[in-house]
């Protein structure tokens, strides 16, 4: 009944908009320096699916919202707003990698990152790459990578755009964005601030006294800020500022009244320098980037008690590629990294690790690329592998290409892992990883269809597991074979002022304990999105959708201990205001159908939902 | 014809024996009478308890749950006590007890305020003594290892109507007369006392550190203490005059816990093994009466309890499965395994 409603409004919207016609776009071309350059020049025998910001500006601000809505990877929330995890490609938390303008930025301390920390609109695009990526982007790129980008555009021009959302359970948003450039500068400031009473009505949930439930001590806020600045020195010099900064106070919902009521708040802020040098066939890069992060951890929100940890960390990269003939690319990168860490959890302890990291590429013809990387770290703290990928992306026909990727990736221990007092493990093993896939891709008229088949072998898994007096401690216990499938379908067309879009993904996913056959728990077999937009003259209308499976919640798999699988649905739709120019004003329906859903045992989620947004360009 | 008269008969001493059944005093009060349960700390989502009736085959995994659909437990379930026929269930994880028939399992009332983390409690006289360990010391340095309560409860009401505060740690909880006695094994060296009349501490006693179980059995308070690194003991404290005498065990029984007094004999577990000695002997044997298996690195003997004349273990395996429970003979026969919930850490007999 469920699928009818689904496929029923799809059809409503289908033969409304189908009819119409073509939406004037200006296009111009611009020179746009995107940041993150390997992920173009190294990545073409992967699967890179890119979020562009007008997918980013349908959906609610916080990251996991249009990443959960747009692509396979699989998201499990601590209710609404709280802590956000992912599983990729039946993977751990902290075997996926985010990257921030090329650089990682996964926690130093937990080894993930917490996807309602970070808020969309802050970025240009957002990509997100399936399979290993150890050997360009270091530790936890064994799931995938999410690649937050923001691109700097030299157009001479002066442009400003305000976002402000209001919605249910009192969430506001605002956002800014001011952008300036000529042909010699380009910066970018921004700011948002997301917050929410977040006190919803568990839909169908009531206590033992017959009141209805609701999410107790749900209060969220982040706030973020954003520069980037971009200055050419002359034609072959290039030198690029990326900075942001964040705060994040959320207090942590109960699951009954009574509990503690507990708080949390984190921040974290990031410089990254660059310089780039073109000199003939060598083009020379030099990073330094400074990332700082921090949590306080408040027992009763009440009083100001509180456990803490902080790490900072100092990069430098020197990354130089030669263009040795027209089919033959080598670059090499030097790596350094200072990390200090303290806190009340773990100490005062510090960490330095060196990387040496060749990278070639050979372009065969222009249908026809190999790709070949090798990567060592040395560090005092634990013995680092050496790591590699190697791949190749074949354009057999015009409308079909293969690729095929094998690597070889890691997850270095964190803080947490290694120093945690007590239970830290000091002689603990990174968890390392082999992998092999491959993607054909075809594509006709305006139809791309991208399948990927993939196996990957984990080994050293760290887990938590209680000691004999009721410590915890890590140990590399498991041994993982994930392997699955991944879809992409992407189509769109322009009728007139009309635009169609439709954009859905499927991943089959098995990921086995080797020892005991058993699915690794929160990792669904299957997960699927699919998004529908439609543009006709001022009005535009999107309809999201995601399935997920069911997931175990215990290691054994008892089939009483599940998180049921869910449908949820989001609609929305804007207009063009007249009296301002480039203006819009937008409404949000999300969990239109209503679905009483959780996706984490008892973290129940809220029933249907609004947000309201006007968008002001000047 | 042979047939019906053969039913009938049958059907006759069915009705007979039903209803001589009906007369009997050991008459089922519920679907949860004359068996134990097993409490399941379980994850952060939640803990379960799951029972096994005396006849070793009726089996429920998860009582609460069953009884009462839809309410939430709370998580980190700790410890059960009773009194007349209410079962208390602490959920140390959502500050809430749990009071439901202990029969039937239905909830009856939630003391749901006055509670910081609560761990064990007894009932004596309708007022029940629960142990609160309010803040740790990771998050408040300053009064975290001095701020523990007990939070004394009004049966009748089912309110927290006082508390006595502690200025110490605080954990596992006995109860003789009008007195409490109070173990903690992380930061305590002592028992405390706490006089029930008066609501006032007495003079603690000294123990050393990481005293943990404890019994009272004939005027006697019988704690085990195992201290990092040193050997287990036993101290034996005469409540009448608190004096005090030792067991000392050998260094092989190094890390011994799980103290239980059962007829005549000390029960006590060391890594996989079941031990006991005569309550009045001066050294245990370090020859166990038998050892289980267990694939559990960390889960080994997390639930211990001797009744029944068999001995009950639980096993916490890997904390993100099921646990298992075994009993055996007091001699050590197994006599049944079963799969029980998330991390079992107790058996609470419901006789």
């Amino acid at each position: 009944m469920t699928y009818f409603k689904h496929f029923f409004c799809f059809c409503l919207f289908a033969s409304q908009f189908l009819l119409a016609q073509k939406k004037d776009t200006i296009t111009r071309l611009n020179e746009v320096i995107v940041p993150d350059a390997k992920l173009r020049k190294f990545s073409s025998s992967q699967t890179i699916d890119l979020l562009s910001d007008s997918i980013l500006s349908k959906n609610s601000a916080l990251l996991t919202n249009v990443l959960n809505y747009n692509t396979v990877i699989y998201f499990k929330e601590y209710g609404r707003g709280m802590l956000s995890t992912v599983a990729f490609r039946g993977t751990t938390a902290s075997q996926t990698a985010v990257i921030w303008n090329g650089i990682n930025i996964n926690s130093q301390m937990n080894g993930s990152t917490d996807f309602n920390t970070l808020s969309g609109m802050d970025y240009s695009n957002i990509s997100v790459k399936g399979g290993g990526g150890s050997v360009i982007y270091g530790s936890g790129a064994i799931g995938g990578t999410v690649h937050l980008n923001n691109d700097l555009k030299f157009d001479t021009s002066f442009s400003n755009e305000l976002r402000l959302d209001y919605g249910s359970f009192n969430t506001q948003g605002i956002s800014y964005k001011s952008h300036f450039s000529d042909k010699k500068w380009s910066a970018q400031i921004g700011f948002s601030r997301n917050y929410s009473d977040n006190d919803y009505d568990y839909p169908g949930a009531f206590d033992w006294k017959g009141k209805q439930r609701f999410n107790e001590n749900g209060e969220y806020q982040v706030v973020t800020l954003n520069a980037n600045v971009g200055f050419k020195i002359d034609d072959r010099q290039l030198l690029k500022l990326y900075s942001q900064s964040s705060n994040t106070d959320r207090n942590i919902s109960l699951l009954s009244p009574s509990e503690s009521r507990t708080k949390y708040k984190n921040d974290f802020s990031r410089t990254l320098l660059e310089y780039n040098n073109v000199l003939g066939v060598w083009v020379a890069n030099f990073k330094t980037a400074f990332i700082t992060e921090n949590y306080q951890y408040f027992p009763d929100n009440a009083v100001n008690q509180f456990s803490y940890g902080g790490t900072k960390m100092l990069m430098s990269k020197a990354d130089v590629s030669f263009q040795a003939n027209k089919a033959l690319l080598f670059n090499t990168i030097l790596e350094y990294n200072k990390t200090t860490g303290e806190g009340s959890g773990f100490g005062y302890h510090e960490r330095e690790i060196t990387g040496l990291a060749l990278l070639i590429k050979q372009e065969v013809s222009s249908k026809w690329q190999n790709e070949l990387g090798i990567r060592k770290e040395f560090t005092t703290n634990y013995k680092s592998p050496l790591l590699f990928s190697l791949g190749s992306a074949l354009q057999l026909t015009k409308g079909y290409e293969l690729k095929i990727n094998a690597s070889h990736n890691f997850r270095i221990p964190t803080y947490n892992d290694l120093y945690w007092e007590e239970g830290g493990n000091p002689d603990l093993k990174p968890e390392s990883s082999y992998q092999a896939e491959i993607a054909n891709v075809f594509k006709y008229k305006n139809v791309t269809l991208t399948q990927t088949a993939y196996f990957n072998k984990i080994k050293d898994l760290l887990r938590w597991v209680p000691g004999n007096s009721g410590i915890w401690s890590p140990q590399n216990t498991d041994r993982v074979a994930a392997y699955g499938s991944e879809t992409l379908l992407s189509w769109k067309k322009e009728m007139g002022k009309s635009i169609v879009e439709v954009n859905g993904t499927y991943a089959y996913t098995i990921s086995k304990n080797e020892a005991t056959g058993k699915q690794l728990f929160f990792v669904p077999l299957h997960k699927i999105t699919s998004a529908v937009a439609l543009s006709y003259k001022k009005w535009s209308a999107n309809y999201q959708m995601l399935f997920n499976g069911f997931v175990y919640t215990q290691l054994d798999n008892d089939p009483t201990a599940v998180v049921p699988s869910y449908l949820v649905g989001h609609l929305g739709i804007d207009y063009d205001v007249p009296f301002f120019a480039h203006s819009k004003i937008g409404v949000q329906v999300l969990n239109l159908w209503n679905e009483k859903y959780e996706s984490l045992e008892n973290r129940i989620m809220p029933g249907r939902n609004y947000n309201l947004y006007l968008i002001f360009k000047f | 014809m042979k047939l019906t008269r053969v039913l009938f008969v049958a059907l006759s001493i069915a009705f007979l024996s039903s209803c001589t059944n009906d007369d009997n005093e050991n008459a089922s009060k519920g679907s949860y009478d004359n068996g134990v349960f097993v409490l399941n700390e379980g994850n952060s989502s939640g803990g379960s308890v799951s029972f096994l009736g005396d006849d070793m085959v009726t089996f429920k995994q998860d009582v609460y749950g069953a009884e009462n659909p839809g309410d939430v437990f709370g998580k980190y379930m700790q410890n059960i006590f009773f009194d007349g026929d209410k079962a208390y269930i602490i959920a140390g994880g959502s500050n809430v007890i749990n009071v439901v028939n202990r029969y039937t399992f239905k909830l009856i009332a939630k003391i749901e305020t006055g509670l910081i983390t609560p761990r064990y409690g007894v009932a004596r006289n309708g007022k029940a003594y629960v142990t609160n360990a309010n803040t740790y010391s990771y998050a408040n340095p300053a009064t975290g290892n001095t701020d523990d309560f007990v939070a004394v409860i009004d049966l009748a009401t089912n309110k927290v109507e006082s508390k006595i505060n502690l200025n110490a740690t605080a954990n596992r909880i006995v109860m003789d007369g009008d007195k409490l006695y109070i173990s903690e094994p992380y930061d305590s060296e002592k028992v405390l006392v706490v006089n029930t009349i008066t609501k006032t501490l007495e003079t603690p006693i000294n123990v050393g550190s990481s005293a943990n179980t404890m019994e009272v059995k004939n005027g006697v308070l019988y704690v085990l203490a195992s201290p990092y690194g040193g050997a287990s003991k036993i101290i034996k404290v005469k409540l009448s005059d608190k004096s005090v005498t030792e067991v000392l065990f050998p260094v092989a029984l190094k890390g011994a816990g799980n103290l239980d007094i059962y007829g005549s004999k000390i029960y006590f577990t060391k890594g996989t093994g079941v031990y006991n000695m005569d309550v009045t002997a001066t050294q245990p044997s370090e020859t166990p009466i038998f050892k289980y298996t267990s694939t559990s690195q960390y889960g080994v003997m997390y639930g211990f309890a001797v009744e029944n004349d068999k001995i009950y273990i639980a096993d916490g395996g890997d904390f993100a499965s099921n646990g298992k429970a075994y009993v055996y003979s007091l001699t050590g026969t197994l006599q049944k395994e079963l799969a029980v919930g998330v991390g079992p850490n107790g058996f609470y007999f419901n006789d």
